[in-house]
C-alpha cells in the first residue's frame, strides 16, 4: 500500500470513528458501558497470551500495547 | 436565613470528585474502574501450548494489583516460557544428512527423508517481571508507567514505556498517546554465524545489540449507548541483531532439483513496523460482539491482515460462553526464499523462515468463564485450534538464469510434491492447539 | 494536515486545564425543577415537599460511587430527618429489577424514586453519575455536588446542615 494510500485509510478509519457521534448518550445511558465486558480489551490475560503466540508464530507486531516485552522470536 | 455569598458562588459550581463515574472508555484497565474496596486483585493465568509433533510451551503467569481510591493501581506481573521440542531450521527436504546448530548449542544432526521438513530440538526457559503504575491526574487524564525485563537462555530484554490519556470534554472521546524503549541483547547458543556463511564456520562469540523505539496514538469513542470504537496506530523501529541465529537456508543444485549445501540466513539491521487497529465493542440485545481488524506493514515487505471476531454469550447469571474466530493472512518479506539456488553468488539478504513467509494461520476457538459462587473469582478456560500454512508463488522469482521465476518454482513444488504429495500450492501446514486457563480474584 | 493537530492540540489543552474557581456576581438563585415519579410506596413530587430541605440524588444500581453514598446518605437521613431533611434518590436503572437488587443488598432508609426514561435527570441536567443536588424549603437549587468523594462529604454535609429550615 503506498504512503498516500495510507494516510487516506487512516482519515477513514478516524473519521468512521469521530463522527458517528450523532445519537447523545446522556451519564444514565452508561448502563451497559460500565460492565467489564464492555470494554476494548474486555479479557487482558487473554491479549497478552495471544500477543505472545502471534508475535513467536507470526511476522508482524501486536501493536496494542507501546511497551511490549521483547523475546527475539519474530 | 441566607446564604453566604460563597455559598451563592458554589450554587452551581461542579466539582469533579475524583471518583465521579467517569468511563475513560477502555483506556484504563479495570482496577481504575474498581467500585469500593477490594484494595487488590491476583490474576493467575496459565498458557498450554502444543504445535503437531513441534514445539511445547508451558507458561504459567500471576499478576498482583494494588489499588488506591484515587485511582492509581500498581501492578507486578511474572510470566515463565517453558519451551521446548522442535522448531524448523529453514532448510529444504532431502533424503541427505543435514546438519544444524541448534538453540541448545550443540550440532544436531540429522538425517530427513524428502518428506519431512528438517528441524532442531531446543529446550529454552524464559523469565519475564513487568512493573506498571498508574496515575490518574485530575479526572480526565491518566498516566501509565511501565517497566519490564525478560530474560532466556539467549536472549535479554529491558524496557520501559509511557503512555497518557485523556478523555475530552463531553466524556465520550478518550485519546491515548504512548510510547516505549526496549534495549535487548542476543547472545546465540554457539556465538553468532556469519550471515549467509556456510553453517560450520566458526562462529563469533559476545552479545549482539538491539534497540526498538514505539510510538503509538489511539483513539476511543462512545457512538451510543451500545456501542464502544477504537482506533489505534503505532510505528516502531528496529535496529541492531534482526537475524535468527539458528535458521539456514538451503542451497539447491540447478541440475537435479536437490538441496546440495546450507547457509545462515541473514536478515537487515533496521525493520520499521507500522500498524493500524480498528475495534468495536457491540452490545446487541443479550450478546456483546467484538471486531477487530489489524492492517500491519513494514519495510522488509511483509503485510498482513488480521480479522478477529469474538461473541460473549451470557448463559446463567454468573457464567458466559465467547467463541472466537481469527483469520491471518501475510505478504511474505521481499528477502523471503523456499531455497537459493547453488553456484550463483549470495543475495544480500535471505530468509527461509517460514515466520517471513506467504502465511496463513486461522483460528477458531471459544472461552467459557464463570464466576466461582461465594467468592468474588472468575475463572475462564479458553480451547483454540490454530492451523498455519504458506501459500502462493514466492514474490522474487530466484536469481538464478533458469528461466526467470522457474528456480523457486521447482523449488515449491519440489517442497509441495514431498509434503503433501500434491501441487496444490499449500504446505508446511502446523496444526498448533491452545489452552489458557486464567483466575482473577479481587481481595 | 497541520490544522487537526492544532485543533487536537486545543482540545487537549483544554481538557487538561482545571475549571476556574471565579466567583460570579451574586444571582437569585434558580428553582429546582419539578418532578412527580413513582416512588416505592406511591408517587414522589418535589411540590410535596415543600417546606422540607430536600437532597436529590441520582443513582444508578452499574454504578460504583453509588454503592458508596449509600451509607452516607443513610446516616444523614438518620440524623436530620427530625430536623426536616427529606433524602430523595432518583433511580435511573432502565430496568427496576436492577435497582430493587441493588436495594435488597444496600436498603436505603430514604424515599427512593424511580427515572428509568431519564427525563428528570434531564430536567436537572445530570452530567455524571451520582449527582447530587441540595434544594431549599422554598424550592431554590442551593448546591450540584458531581460524584461522590468521602473525603469531600463532612463538607457537604455542612452545608446541608446550614440549609435546614429554621
Amino acid at each position: 500500500m503506498t504512503s498516500r494510500r495510507r494516510t487516506w485509510l487512516a482519515a477513514l478509519i478516524l473519521a468512521s470513528i469521530v463522527f458517528p457521534g450523532c445519537a447523545t448518550v446522556h451519564p444514565w445511558d452508561r448502563d451497559l458501558l460500565a460492565k467489564k465486558s464492555m470494554r476494548l480489551v474486555p479479557l487482558p490475560h487473554e491479549l497478552a497470551a495471544d500477543d505472545h503466540i502471534y508475535f513467536s508464530k507470526e511476522g508482524s507486531a501486536g501493536g496494542m500495547d507501546a511497551a511490549g516485552g521483547g523475546c527475539g522470536c519474530n | 436565613m441566607q446564604l453566604s455569598a460563597a455559598s451563592t458562588a458554589a450554587n452551581v459550581r461542579q466539582r469533579l470528585g475524583a471518583a465521579a463515574c467517569l468511563l475513560l472508555a477502555g483506556s484504563l484497565p479495570a482496577a481504575a474502574q474498581a467500585p469500593a474496596p477490594p484494595a487488590w486483585q491476583l490474576e493467575a493465568t496459565g498458557l498450554l501450548y502444543g504445535e503437531q509433533a513441534r514445539a511445547r510451551v508451558v507458561e504459567p503467569m500471576g499478576r498482583v494489583t494494588r489499588l488506591y481510591a484515587n485511582g492509581r493501581a500498581l501492578s507486578l506481573g511474572l510470566a515463565v516460557d517453558a519451551v521446548t521440542g522442535a522448531s524448523p531450521t529453514g532448510a529444504l527436504p532431502s533424503s541427505q544428512v543435514q546438519t544444524t546448530t541448534g538453540a541448545s548449542g550443540r550440532t544436531t544432526t540429522t538425517t530427513t527423508s524428502s518428506s519431512i521438513l528438517p528441524t532442531h530440538t531446543f529446550e529454552d526457559l524464559r523469565t519475564a517481571v513487568d512493573l506498571g503504575w498508574v496515575e490518574p491526574l485530575g479526572t480526565m487524564l491518566s498516566v501509565t508507567t511501565s517497566a519490564h525485563y525478560s530474560r532466556e537462555q539467549d536472549y535479554a530484554s529491558l524496557g520501559g514505556g509511557l503512555k497518557s490519556s485523556v478523555e475530552l470534554p463531553g466524556r465520550r472521546i478518550t485519546l491515548t498517546l504512548g510510547g516505549g524503549y526496549n534495549r535487548d541483547r542476543v547472545f546465540p547458543s554457539g556465538g553468532t554465524p556469519m550471515g549467509l556463511a556456510p553453517d560450520s564456520d566458526p562462529r563469533a562469540p559476545g552479545d549482539n545489540p538491539k534497540e526498538v523505539t514505539t510510538g503509538l496514538v489511539g483513539l476511543s469513542h462512545v457512538v451510543s449507548r451500545r456501542w464502544l470504537l477504537g482506533v489505534t496506530a503505532s510505528e516502531s523501529r528496529e535496529q541492531g541483531y534482526l537475524t535468527d541465529p539458528y535458521k539456514v537456508v538451503s542451497l539447491v543444485d540447478p541440475a537435479t532439483q536437490l538441496p546440495v549445501a546450507q547457509v545462515t540466513e541473514k536478515r537487515p539491521a533496521t525493520r520499521t513496523r507500522d500498524d493500524v487497529l480498528g475495534s468495536s465493542v457491540y452490545h446487541l440485545d443479550h450478546d456483546i460482539l467484538y471486531v477487530n481488524y489489524r492492517y500491519y506493514w513494514d519495510d522488509w515487505g511483509v503485510r498482513s491482515h488480521t480479522l478477529d471476531l469474538k461473541l460473549r454469550h451470557v448463559l446463567g447469571v454468573a457464567s458466559w460462553v465467547q467463541p472466537h474466530v481469527r483469520v491471518y493472512g501475510q505478504a511474505p518479506a521481499w528477502f523471503f526464499v523456499y531455497g537459493l539456488t547453488h553456484g550463483p553468488p549470495l543475495p544480500e539478504f535471505a530468509s527461509a523462515d517460514e515466520r517471513l513467509g506467504p502465511l496463513r494461520t486461522t483460528t477458531f476457538g471459544g472461552t467459557y468463564g464463570f464466576h466461582v459462587p461465594g467468592s468474588r473469582g472468575e475463572f475462564t478456560l479458553r480451547a483454540e485450534f490454530l492451523y498455519q500454512w504458506l501459500v502462493g508463488h514466492p514474490p522474487q522469482p530466484d536469481e538464478t538464469a533458469s528461466g526467470g521465476g522457474g528456480g523457486d518454482d521447482n523449488l515449491r513444488r519440489a517442497i509441495a510434491a514431498g509434503d503433501n504429495g500434491t501441487d496444490d500450492g499449500r504446505h508446511l501446514g502446523t496444526s498448533i492447539g491452545t489452552l489458557l486457563i486464567g483466575y482473577t480474584v479481587p481481595f | 494536515m497541520r490544522t487537526p493537530w492544532t485543533i487536537t492540540l486545543a482540545l487537549l489543552l483544554f481538557a487538561v486545564s482545571a475549571p476556574a474557581t471565579a466567583k460570579p456576581p451574586a444571582k437569585p438563585l434558580p428553582a429546582a425543577p419539578a418532578f412527580s415519579l413513582a416512588g416505592r410506596d406511591g408517587d414522589v413530587s418535589l411540590a410535596s415537599l415543600r417546606g422540607r430541605t430536600v437532597l436529590v440524588d441520582f443513582w444508578a444500581s452499574w454504578c460504583g460511587p453509588c454503592r458508596r453514598s449509600f451509607p452516607w446518605m443513610n446516616d444523614l437521613q438518620r440524623r436530620y430527618g427530625a430536623r426536616g431533611l427529606t433524602i430523595v434518590a432518583v433511580n435511573l436503572d432502565k430496568d427496576r429489577e436492577f435497582a430493587t437488587t441493588f436495594l435488597a443488598e444496600l436498603p436505603a432508609s430514604f424515599t427512593v424514586a424511580f427515572d428509568p426514561t431519564g427525563q428528570t435527570a434531564e430536567r436537572y441536567k445530570v452530567k455524571a453519575m451520582p449527582t447530587t443536588f441540595l434544594i431549599s424549603p422554598d424550592g431554590k437549587l442551593l448546591a450540584t455536588h458531581t460524584g461522590f468523594d468521602a473525603r469531600h462529604a463532612p463538607e457537604f454535609e455542612a452545608q446541608i446542615a446550614e440549609a435546614l429550615p429554621r
